[in-house]
């Protein structure tokens, strides 16, 4: 059995928890997240015939009352960066973080989720800004917990690309 | 073509030759000349050949004592200093599975002194631990062995984990047969999350960490090897040593797995060969109370001994009352008795009575045998005793106070002063006094015309006293006496006074007292007073037949009586 540890991180609101919250098993509350800052969840997958078990460290979202903890991105195999598309500022939140987690992690494989795809009546993150980061190499997704657009395809994705640094 | 050919073989020829000249001269062929020279011209591979002679070498130094352990000994501390300083955590995760044995071993002792020592003070129940388990016992309605079991010595391991450090990844676990699964994965990485928060939040030193959860009487027990966890989840209170156990368990798992813990890749199948290890630390146990004396059964057993003693001794009490009846009981004038036996618990008595004999029932109050558990059966006879005859034939003959009665083997003597009148009535009724086959009158002074004073008086002055005792007094005051004195005087003229009128006078010496208090006790009072006084009268010449004793209760009686008094009565027999 193949277990990895994945971090959830991003600014507070930007619905981490909402995007596992469907697809991942999980037995603790999640009053957890704003008492000791993490709550773990579990999700199992299949790929190539293997099974994999990814251990979800969904951290707080990082403001300014609580900041979110290094020491809990210690040993992890990979992580999903998630900015909330109608927030602007969640996106820049995202970038600091991703800046610690690259440090933290050693460079491990990371997916950057512009979440809530459903509203793009009032979506503030410009496509160009995106194509820029894309060009630089980074994995992109525009992710709705709502809907469940695009969730399990991150997992996966996620899930491959740790299996294939490897 | 055969020019060149042969231009060719020349050239061999010679090259033959040098070799053969080389070898003269140097000692070594070509090949062995080119392998000493790429020896030279690459530095890895010499560096190579000489690690292989390099250890050889430094032995062969120190053997020839060229190189002594004192010389090579500041270069080997200056290597671990700079090491330590470097880098302190490399050399602690390097002995660390020689350190945790060592460390052990040196305190073991001390522990293993201290924990009988503890164990002691629990065993004698004087701490004030042992104190509060008594009240919990007492409050909660529980046995204090069962507070003190649950409290000290009954532990349950239910799940043992081993969990990578870093990641907080479950590698492997056991759980107890009789436990629930639980989820064991994400019950490690919280547990390493906890970990880490305490230890962030705290600022705690890497070597201060997080080593017990408890939650109620659930602890989670955490021992921290460098690149894995060991938690144990232990319901109850377990041992000190238990801490070795999981200790003994995290080197075991670092010393046999040290690479792959290090080079961790999320790959849990390796760490399938930890379960041996785990398994030790699956622990159940169950401490009986030791006890050298089983108090509870000494106190059942003397509860059950003293029941059978105080049986045994109501029985041999009884016994001893009722042997004690009979014999005073045959003693009695009048009285044979032939057989005795028990049936159940009532006791039988056999044999005679006189039917002149007198009652027996003080007798019995004096014994203090139960009348309940008393049948007796008499039949009736006619007694020989010299004190039956002679209370037949005063019955009969009625003699005064002046004449006095003997009997011995079929003959009734006759003494004192007696009218010939009385005399000659005597001879008349001899007959009819069973035992008695001859009358001798010879010590006897027959008199005529004797004086017959008037003893009218006597009555009103036997019966015009009353002696009233304080409680539990027998005894006469002075005052007492004096009347008493004055009674006698009286009482002493009764036989005198029967001759004269020719009745059977005789006084009653009643003695009251009440069933307030103690019955027995109040009874036993009376019947001492009772037989004080007819004591004294007899002391003073009255015949047995003209006193008699009563005890009465003031409650069954319809005429008012003071307490604790004695009266006089002269009543016709």
């Amino acid at each position: 059995m193949l277990k990895k540890k994945i971090a959830m991180l991003g600014a507070f609101a930007v619905g981490k928890t909402s995007l596992v919250q469907r697809y991942v098993h999980s037995i603790f509350s999640e009053r957890y997240q704003t008492t000791i800052g993490v709550k773990i969840d579990q999700k199992n997958l299949r790929i190539h015939d293997a099974d994999v078990t990814l251990m979800l460290w969904d951290l707080y979202g990082d403001d300014d009352f609580m900041k979110m903890k290094p020491s809990y991105l210690i040993g992890s195999s990979g992580y999903l960066l998630v900015a909330d598309g109608t927030r602007s500022e969640t996106f820049n939140v995202a970038l600091r973080l991703h800046e610690m987690a690259r440090e933290t992690t050693k460079d491990a494989p990371f997916i950057l989720l512009i979440n809530k795809s459903d509203l793009s009546d009032s979506w503030e993150i410009e496509q160009e800004t995106l194509n820029r980061l894309e060009q630089k190499g980074w994995k992109i997704m525009l992710t709705s917990a709502k809907d469940g657009i695009m969730v399990e395809e991150a997992f996966n994705l996620l899930t491959q690309m740790i299996l294939e640094k490897k | 073509m055969g020019e060149e050919h042969k231009t060719n073989l020349s050239e061999i020829m010679e090259l033959g030759k040098l070799n053969e000249l080389r070898n003269l001269i140097v000692g070594l062929n070509h090949q062995e000349l080119i392998r000493l020279q790429n020896l030279i011209r690459d530095p890895h591979v010499f560096a190579e050949e000489i690690s292989e002679l390099l250890p050889y070498s430094v032995r062969k130094l120190i053997e020839k004592g060229e190189l002594t352990v004192d010389s090579l000994q500041p270069f080997i501390e200056d290597a671990m200093h700079k090491s330590i300083q470097k880098n302190p955590k490399k050399l602690a995760d390097i002995l660390f599975p020689i350190m945790g044995p060592a460390i052990r071993k040196a305190v073991s002792e001390d522990l293993k002194r201290m924990i009988a020592a503890v164990n002691a003070n629990l065993e004698a129940g004087l701490s004030p631990q042992s104190f509060k388990w008594r009240l919990q016992a007492l409050l909660s309605k529980r046995s204090y062995t069962e507070i003190l079991l649950a409290n000290t010595y009954i532990f349950h391991v239910s799940h043992v984990f081993l969990i990578h450090r870093e990641t907080g990844i479950l590698l492997n676990q056991e759980i107890a047969a009789d436990s629930a699964d639980l989820e064991s994965d994400m019950i490690s990485g919280m547990l390493t999350a906890i970990r880490d928060f305490v230890q962030d939040s705290f600022k705690n030193a890497a070597s201060q960490s997080l080593d017990v959860v408890q939650v109620g009487d659930l602890n989670i027990l955490i021992e921290q090897g460098p690149n894995a966890i060991v938690a144990a989840i232990v319901e109850g209170q377990p041992p000190a040593d238990y801490r070795l156990t999981l200790s003994e368990t995290v080197e075991a798992v670092h010393f046999n797995h040290a690479l792959e813990l290090e080079k961790f890749d999320g790959q849990t199948k390796v760490f399938i060969h930890t379960s041996k290890f785990l398994k030790n630390c699956l622990q159940k146990q169950k401490k009986e109370k030791k006890s050298n004396v089983p108090w509870p059964l000494i106190f059942l057993l003397a509860v059950i001994l003293g029941v059978i003693f105080w049986f045994t001794y109501l029985n041999i009490e009884s016994k001893k009352r009722f042997h004690t009846f009979v014999e005073k009981l045959d003693e009695l004038p009048g009285y044979h008795i032939t057989k005795t036996e028990k049936k159940n618990r009532t006791f039988f008595v056999y044999g005679l009575r006189d039917f002149q004999a007198g009652a027996f029932d003080t007798l019995l109050l004096q014994s203090r045998f139960d009348s309940n558990r008393l049948k007796v059966h008499l039949e009736p006879y006619i007694s020989i005793e010299p004190a039956m005859v002679l209370k037949r034939a005063t019955e009969i003959i009625n003699p005064s106070s002046s004449v006095v009665l003997n009997y011995a083997e079929g003959n009734l003597y006759l003494s004192g002063v007696a009218s010939e009148e009385w005399v000659k009535k005597a001879f008349e009724n001899v007959h009819r006094i069973y035992g008695v086959t001859n009358l001798d009158i010879s010590q006897l002074n027959q008199k005529t015309d004797m004086p017959q004073p008037d003893l009218g008086w006597i009555i009103p002055a036997i019966e015009k006293y009353i002696f009233i005792f304080e409680l539990n007094i027998v005894s006469l005051t002075a005052e007492q006496q004096q009347q008493f004195d004055s009674l006698v005087q009286a009482a002493v003229h009764l036989g005198e006074y029967n001759n004269q009128n020719n009745k059977k006078m005789a006084i009653y010496v009643r003695s009251y007292t009440s069933r307030t208090g103690n019955v027995d006790a109040n009874m036993r009072v009376a019947v001492r007073r009772a037989e004080s006084f007819v004591g004294l009268l007899k002391d003073a010449g009255l015949q047995d037949d003209l006193l008699e004793a009563q005890v009465l209760f003031t409650e069954d009686i319809t005429v008012s009586q003071m307490l604790r008094s004695v009266r006089f009565e002269v009543f016709e027999k």
